[in-house]
C-alpha cells in the first residue's frame, strides 16, 4: 500500500519497522481470517492469541491517554501501524471493542474508563454489538427495547438481532429506549451491560458466510445505574451517531479498518493473475482481465484515500467537503464496492471459483467465501441509508 | 500535503483567486462565443491570465516563469475545469510547453517558453493519429533525414489551438517500429511548405485540428532532446498533463454538482421537489462520488509527482478515475435535468460536450486502465 507522507520522518520509518518486524514475528505465514465470518474454534484461539500479544504491546491502545492504559502516541503513528497491519492482512480486532473504546474515552465517566478499557486493551474482554431490532435496521431510531430506572438500577427489556460474534462476547453495548415520551431520536440512552447477566438469552442465527450473528432477548436485566453510557437519552448522537458519522478522533476507529480489507484481497487476485494461465495467457496478459484488475485498482485505491482523508481530517480538525456526511460518502463507497469487487474477483478466478476447499479450490476458496461474506456490508447501515445522509446532510437535498 | 489530502492555505487561495477571476472574466456567454468560432480564442483573457502568471506556473524564473509545483497548479486547472475557459492552457503549458521544457535546448527553452509565460505566442502539440491510440505504436508519421534535417509525412489529428500557434510540437518516428525506440519530437512551423491544416467540427466545440505533412522540411536544430528517444519524456509528460487534466474534469464536475443540487431543490414535480425523490438523490450523490473520488486520486497524483516519488499508476488511476467521472456525471445531471438541459439555451450542455473531449484527452478510461495494471508491474 502507498502511504501519503505518514513516513516523512526518520522516527515515523522507524515506527513502520518495528510494527513489520511484530507482525513478521507474530504472523509467520500469510493468514486470513475474518472474525464474523468463521466459527472454526481453533481459528478463534489462534486469532485471539494474536490479539492479545498486539495488546500486550498495548498498540491496541496506542493513541489513548496513559492514565487509561494507553501509549499516548500521536495518530499518526496509528494510522501506520494500520497500513501494516492491513499490508500483513491481520484480522481486524474482535467485534466492536475499539468502538467501545471510542465511546468511553468521548463520553464515558472516569470510573467507567478505569473499569472497561483494560479488558479492551488487553483483548481479554469481547464487546458485542446491542443495536440493530427486528423492526429497527437502518431506521435505528425505531429501536423499541426499554430500559427504565429502577432506584439504583436501570431495567432492560427488549430483543436486539444481528449482534455479530456476540456469542464470543463478554459484554454488550446496548441502545435502549428510555424516554418513550420524546420524539424518536432524543429518547435513545446506551447501557453497558454483562453478557452473562440473569435475563439475558441469546440463540443463534447462522450467516451464510459461515459465520454466526445472534438474536438477543432482555428479560428484565437488571444493570447498576453506572452502567449509562453517556447522557440520559443522547445515546443517538453521542454514540450512535459517533459510529457512523461523527468525525473521528485518536480514540477510533478500530485497528485494520473492516474497509481496507479489499487492499490485500485484490493484491491476492492480482498475484493469482500472474501465474495462472487460461488458453495458453496469462491472466494477466488477457486484456479483458487487465480492464477489470485496473477498474478495481482504481475503487481499492480511491476508497483507500477517503479512509486517509477522513482520518487526516480527524487529525487536521480542518472541515472536510461534505461535512458531517463525508464519512458517509466513505461507507456509501465501500459497502457498494465490495459485492462488486467480489464479483468482479469471481469472474476472473472463473468457474472453478465456485470451489471452496480441497486440492482444486483457487485461492483457497477465498474468493468463494468473500463472495459470499460481501453481503454483509449492512452491518452499520445500508449503503442506501448512507448515500440518504450524504444527499440529505452533505448536498442539502430536502428531506 | 498531509494525509488528509488537503491543499494548503496558499494552494487553496490560487484556487479562489481565480475562481473569483474566471467568475468575472469568463461567463457561460465567453464560452459560448469562442465554440466553433474565430479567433481560436479570447486573447485578452490570455494575456490577463499570463498577466497572473498562470502560463508561466511550471516554468524556472529564466524562462518567464514561477516554477510552481504540481499542487499549485491542480487548484488552477479545477477553475479551468468549472469554468469551462476556452483557451489551450493546458494544451500549450501543461503538454506542449513542458515537452520543451523537458526536452529541450537552453536555447529552444529560451526561444519559446517566456512568449508562452508572457502570453505572447503558444504552441500546440500534435501527437495523436487518425488510429486513435494513445501509445507508442500509434506514432506513425515517418521523419526522414534529409541533409541534416529532416522530412516529416503523414497526418495528425485533435491538434488544439493550431492555427494560431508558434509552433507544434509533433511526435514522429525516426526508426521504423512499433516500440517506444524510435520516436523523436520536433517544433514545426504549422504553416510549414507541406503542411496542410484542417478544422475539425467536434463536440466540444474546440478549435481541433487534422494536420497533413507532406514532405514538410524541418531543420536539425528542430529536433527536441535525442533523437530516437523522446517516448520517455512524451510519456511522462502526458501522464503529469493527465493530472492536470483530470483537475480540470474535478472543477466541472463540482460545477455539475452545484447545478444539479439547486435544480432538485427547486425544480416541483407531483407537488413537492424532485430532489426529495431518493432516485433523484441518489444521481446527485453519484456526481459527488465521482467528482470526490477524482479529486483525491487528483490530489495523490500531483503530490507524488511533487514529492518525486513514482507516480506513473496513480497518474493513470487518477486520469481513468476523470475519464469515466467525466461521463458518469454529466449523464447524472441530465437525468436530473431531463428536458431542460437538452435545450442549449441551458449551460449544462456546455459542460456535456466539454466532458466528453477531456474524458479521451491524454489517454480515455480503458487506456488508462490498462497503464495502471502496466505501472503495477502487468
Amino acid at each position: 500500500m502507498v502511504d501519503l507522507c505518514a513516513d516523512d520522518t526518520p522516527e515515523l520509518r522507524a515506527w513502520r519497522r518495528e510494527v513489520r518486524d511484530f507482525l513478521q514475528e507474530a504472523l509467520p505465514e500469510p493468514w486470513t481470517f475474518w472474525y464474523d465470518y468463521d466459527e472454526n474454534p481453533e481459528s478463534w484461539e489462534r486469532y485471539l492469541a494474536f490479539w492479545r500479544k498486539v495488546g500486550k504491546k498495548r498498540w491496541t491502545a496506542l493513541t489513548w491517554p496513559a492514565e487509561y492504559y494507553g501509549l499516548g502516541r500521536p495518530a499518526i503513528e496509528k494510522w501506520i501501524l494500520e497500513e501494516e497491519f492491513v499490508n500483513h492482512d491481520v484480522p481486524t480486532y474482535p467485534v466492536i471493542g475499539m468502538h467501545v473504546s471510542g465511546y468511553l474515552l468521548r463520553h464515558g465517566t472516569h470510573e467507567q474508563r478505569l473499569k472497561h478499557l483494560k479488558g479492551i486493551a488487553d483483548a481479554t474482554v469481547l464487546w458485542g454489538e446491542g443495536y440493530s431490532e427486528p423492526g429497527a435496521g437502518s431506521d435505528l431510531a425505531g429501536l423499541t427495547t426499554k430500559a427504565h430506572r429502577d432506584g439504583d438500577e436501570w431495567v432492560i427489556n427488549g430483543q436486539k438481532t444481528l449482534g455479530t460474534a456476540a456469542h464470543f462476547c463478554q459484554w454488550m453495548s446496548v441502545l435502549a429506549r428510555t424516554d418513550p415520551d420524546a420524539p424518536r431520536h432524543a429518547g435513545i440512552s446506551c447501557f453497558l451491560v454483562p453478557l452473562d447477566a440473569p435475563g439475558v438469552e441469546m440463540l443463534p442465527l447462522d450467516n451464510m458466510a459461515d459465520g454466526r450473528q445472534n438474536m438477543t432477548y432482555f428479560d428484565d436485566v437488571r444493570v447498576p445505574a453506572d452502567s449509562l453510557l453517556g447522557d440520559e437519552n443522547q445515546a443517538w448522537t453521542q454514540i450512535w451517531f459517533g459510529m457512523g458519522g461523527d468525525r473521528l478522533d485518536n480514540a477510533g476507529p478500530s485497528l485494520g479498518p473492516h474497509s481496507m480489507r479489499i487492499v490485500p484481497l485484490l493484491n491476492r487476485v492480482i498475484r493469482y493473475c500472474t501465474r495462472t494461465s487460461r488458453g495458453g495467457r496469462r491472466l494477466a496478459d488477457d486484456p479483458v482481465v487487465r480492464q477489470q484488475l485496473g477498474e478495481l485498482m482504481m475503487g481499492v485505491e480511491a476508497i483507500r484515500l477517503q479512509a486517509c482523508e477522513m482520518h487526516g481530517i480527524a487529525q487536521s480538525g480542518r472541515p472536510s467537503r461534505f461535512g458531517e456526511a463525508s464519512m458517509h460518502m466513505h461507507q456509501a463507497v465501500f459497502k457498494e464496492f465490495w459485492p462488486h469487487l467480489a464479483q468482479v474477483c469471481m469472474e476472473i478466478v472463473g468457474p472453478m471459483a465456485q470451489i471452496q476447499g480441497g486440492r482444486w479450490a483457487q485461492l483457497n476458496g477465498d474468493i468463494e467465501h468473500y463472495f459470499r461474506a460481501s453481503f454483509g456490508n449492512h452491518a452499520g447501515g445500508t449503503s442506501q441509508l448512507k448515500r440518504m445522509v450524504l444527499a440529505t446532510r452533505g448536498l442539502d437535498l430536502p428531506r | 500535503m498531509g494525509i488528509d489530502l488537503q491543499l494548503s492555505e496558499e494552494q487553496e487561495l490560487i484556487g479562489t483567486t481565480a475562481n473569483e477571476f474566471f467568475e468575472k472574466q469568463c461567463p457561460p456567454k465567453l464560452v459560448r462565443e469562442y465554440e466553433s468560432g474565430s479567433p481560436e480564442f479570447p486573447e485578452a483573457l490570455w494575456r490577463e491570465m499570463a498577466g497572473l502568471g498562470w502560463l508561466g506556473m511550471p516554468f524556472p524564473e529564466r524562462y518567464g516563469g514561477l516554477e510552481l509545483a504540481m499542487l499549485d497548479m491542480v487548484p488552477l486547472y479545477v477553475e479551468l475545469g468549472r469554468h469551462l475557459v476556452p483557451c489551450p492552457v493546458l494544451d500549450t503549458v501543461a503538454l506542449a510547453g513542458s515537452l520543451v521544457y523537458a526536452l529541450g535546448s537552453d536555447e529552444q527553452k529560451k526561444t519559446l517558453l517566456p512568449g508562452i509565460a508572457r502570453g505572447d505566442s503558444t504552441i500546440a502539440s500534435a501527437i495523436m493519429e487518425p488510429d486513435g491510440g494513445y501509445g507508442p505504436e500509434a506514432i506513425q508519421v515517418r521523419a526522414t533525414r534529409n541533409g541534416s534535417g529532416f522530412l516529416l509525412n503523414g497526418t495528425k489529428v485533435l491538434v488544439a489551438c493550431a492555427h494560431s500557434a508558434g509552433r507544434l510540437v509533433c511526435a514522429a518516428r525516426t526508426a521504423t517500429g512499433v516500440d517506444e525506440h524510435g520516436i523523436s519530437l520536433f517544433l514545426v512551423d504549422p504553416r510549414a511548405p507541406g503542411a496542410t491544416i484542417e478544422r475539425t467540427p467536434n463536440i466540444a466545440g474546440y478549435p481541433l485540428y487534422a494536420i497533413g505533412f507532406e514532405n514538410v522540411s524541418v531543420a536539425e536544430d528542430a529536433v527536441l532532446g535525442e533523437v530516437d528517444a523522446a517516448w520517455p519524456a512524451l510519456y511522462g509528460t502526458s501522464m503529469k498533463a493527465a493530472v492536470l487534466q483530470s483537475a480540470m474534469v474535478v472543477g466541472a464536475g463540482e460545477r455539475l454538482l452545484a447545478m444539479t443540487t439547486d435544480y432538485a431543490r427547486e425544480r416541483e414535480q407531483f407537488g413537492k421537489p424532485i430532489g426529495k425523490y431518493q432516485a433523484v438523490q441518489y444521481l446527485c450523490t453519484d456526481i459527488a462520488i465521482h467528482c470526490h473520488q477524482t479529486r483525491l486520486l487528483t490530489l495523490q497524483a500531483a503530490w507524488r509527482i511533487d514529492s518525486g516519488r513514482p507516480f506513473l499508476r496513480e497518474s493513470a488511476l487518477a486520469k481513468a478515475s476523470a475519464s469515466r467521472a467525466a461521463g458518469a456525471m454529466t449523464f447524472a445531471a441530465h437525468e436530473v435535468h431531463a428536458g431542460v438541459a437538452f435545450v442549449t439555451d441551458y449551460d449544462l450542455q456546455l459542460y456535456t460536450r466539454r466532458a466528453k473531449h477531456w474524458e479521451y484527452n491524454l489517454g480515455d478510461l480503458r487506456y488508462h486502465l490498462d497503464r495502471a495494471c502496466a505501472e503495477s508491474g502487468l
